[in-house]
């Protein structure tokens, strides 16, 4: 384990214990997706130190922690954006590799970026089907697409969109958030992440995407949601896990934090009210 | 379905289209707009010279169309997908007096015409792709911006065809230039079988998945890769057809001339890229429509070819031409369904 200089003197009993604990290995074949020692460097910089975490079905956790914390770097890392420079992943209790989006979308990780990553030019169908288009002998089936999608926004509720013939750059945020859950959804996802899903909305929009991420859980499918508003965190999520300079410094149900003590970790990746927070990890 | 340009809101609102809602939305289209613009270029040339609306006319027009529509489309291909190509002048160029000289070695071998001009076909389309491949390796190995490496072609290329050919015609072949004239109608058999390739190509741009990843691609490369799409490989694949639909427009010329010159073809890039311009197209990448572009090609044809007929002196042709892709451009900018973020 090499501590940087400026996190080792305030985290380093904490970081210790994610070793010693070895957090959540008894636990790992109930959760849906567990990281062991998951590093993470570009060059000379750690954007992430030895992270364990496990995401049970079902549950939302939430990702928290400051700019830079490591948290996009996390999912990232999740989704086989990057891959990372060391540990495992056991999906299922199964030990598996992700080194591309595709490897990710195979599993049933799907992952709804902080820049959306839908395409301003086309539209909501051919969207929620990019990269996996129904064709009929070679051609685009656009019938069977636009009714797969109407159905699924009508599953999900989501009433605000006119045509799913619009094209993506003409919605509010909300809505484009929307369609990007949906299309996780469409794929029957079993982990879905959301990065930043409610940063860039007005009250209502969050709302209604706050709601949407309470459907997903009640459906079983696994919730991983970065936010930097407590306010959403403390509304839907299960269970937090704070990252703090590249380390993942505590997780367990929600429970077990309050604001404050949130707060705290976030800032100083320790927080003396959270009552041995690794070990609690159910 | 053209979504892709379809201003947004234009008769979406309502499932069912009102017939005065189409007729506007018609008005609105930028291809409808085109086709305006190509009908009234052709009255007016008309207008002036009444020989202008004749079949042998029209044959030209559209052998000189054919010729210049699948770079045009090829060029479509890569501006969709957010890239440029400068090199595809070059290609026809080295192409054509590459596949020149292998028919003139298999000529000199007493093999028969059709024969050695299927050989040429395939070697020219082989020196284009070839070219494409070095674009595709500089873009998506090297990280090259599209548009450095394929000046980097555009000048090898060039330069390349003036060493094979030593600055010469290379070839004479009176069989295949009097073929080139052979037809149906207004349409030699040349350009019948370009016409089909475009019809292909536009098949394949915009109902298939191959299509829509180009435009996903070249509105967002991050989207696209999220999403699962191979990237690298789609832009590799784009710039290595650009070349070879070069490579082919080299051999369509080697047809009609009756050999393989060095200069041919040098400087088509910029009539290309004007073409898919006036076409509509987005240079920022994932717009553009194939019927904009065979419009875009169709007025740059007429009105170069109509300038000749009216007895206006050729050096105002690309006067003519820059003054219609500044006001193609200009509208764009004003054009609600191109609107980017």
């Amino acid at each position: 384990m090499d501590n940087t200089p400026e996190n080792s003197g305030l985290t380093g009993s904490e970081v210790g214990h994610s070793e010693s604990a070895g957090s959540g290995v008894e636990s790992s074949a109930s959760m849906l997706l567990s990281l062991h020692g998951i590093t993470k460097s570009f060059g000379a910089v750690q954007a992430l130190q030895h992270v364990d975490l496990d995401i049970p079905a079902g549950q939302v956790t939430a990702l928290i922690g400051d700019n830079g914390a490591g948290k996009s770097t996390l999912i990232k890392t999740i989704s086989g954006i990057w891959a990372p420079t060391s540990g495992t992943m056991n999906w299922k209790g199964k030990e598996v590799h992700i080194h591309t989006p595709r490897d990710a979308a195979h599993l049933g990780i799907a992952t709804v970026y902080q820049d959306l990553a839908l395409c301003d030019n086309l539209d909501i169908v051919q969207n929620m089907y990019l990269g996996r288009e129904e064709t009929q002998v070679g051609v685009l089936d656009e019938i069977t697409m636009e009714l797969a999608t109407k159905k699924t926004l009508k599953d999900l509720s989501v009433s605000t969109v006119k045509s799913v013939r619009q094209v993506v750059g003409s919605l509010s945020g909300g809505q484009r958030q929307a369609v990007a859950v949906a299309r996780a959804v469409m794929r029957e996802s079993e982990l879905v992440i959301l990065d930043e899903p409610t940063a860039a909305l007005g009250v209502s929009q969050t709302a209604q995407v706050l709601d949407l991420i309470r459907t997903l859980s009640g459906r079983g499918i696994a919730v991983l949601v970065i936010s930097h508003n407590l306010n959403d965190v403390f509304s839907v999520a299960d269970r937090i896990a704070v990252m703090y300079l590249g380390n993942l410094v505590s997780h367990g149900p929600i429970a077990n934090y309050d604001r404050n003590s949130a707060v705290e970790m976030i800032t100083t990746g320790r927080s003396d009210r959270v009552p041995s927070p690794l070990a609690s990890s159910n | 379905m053209s979504t892709v340009q379809t201003p947004v809101g234009s008769g979406e609102e309502t499932p069912v289209t009102s017939p005065w809602r189409r007729v506007l939305g018609l008005v609105g289209n930028q291809q409808f707009i085109l086709l305006l613009v190509l009908v009234a270029v052709m009255i007016y040339f008309d207008f002036h010279n009444s020989r202008f609306f004749s079949v042998s006319e029209f044959q030209n027009l559209i052998v000189d169309l054919s010729a210049a529509a699948l770079v045009a489309v090829a060029e479509l291909f890569v501006i969709v997908s957010g890239g440029i190509d400068l090199s595809v002048g070059s290609t026809i160029a080295v192409s054509g007096v590459v596949g020149a000289q292998a028919i003139v070695h298999l000529q000199s071998h007493h093999f028969g015409e059709l024969p050695s001009l299927l050989v040429g076909t395939v070697v020219c389309a082989g020196v284009g792709a070839l070219v494409g491949t070095v674009n595709a390796v500089l873009i998506t190995k090297a990280n090259l911006v599209p548009f450095v490496a394929t000046l980097v072609t555009l000048s090898a290329g060039a330069g390349l065809a003036l060493f094979f050919s030593q600055g010469a015609q290379i070839g004479y072949d009176p069989v295949a230039a009097t073929w080139s004239s052979t037809g149906f109608w207004i349409f030699t058999w040349q350009a019948l079988i370009v016409l089909v390739i475009v019809g292909v190509l536009g098949l394949v741009l915009h109902f298939t998945s191959y299509g829509r990843y180009n435009y996903a691609i070249g509105s967002n490369p991050f989207a696209a890769r999220a999403a699962g799409i191979n990237v690298n490989r789609h832009v590799a694949s784009v710039y290595v057809m650009s070349g070879m639909l070069a490579g082919l427009t080299g051999m369509f010329f080697y047809i009609r001339i009756g050999g393989g010159a060095p200069q041919t073809g040098i400087g088509t890039e910029l009539e290309a890229i004007a073409a898919v311009v006036i076409g509509g197209a987005s240079l920022v990448g994932g717009v553009g429509l194939i019927s904009g572009t065979v419009l875009g090609v169709a007025i740059l044809t007429v009105v170069t070819d109509g300038l000749v007929f009216i007895n206006v002196s050729t050096y105002w042709n690309q006067v003519v031409v820059a003054a219609f892709i500044a006001v193609a451009a200009i509208l764009q900018t004003v054009s609600p369904g191109t609107r980017k973020r």
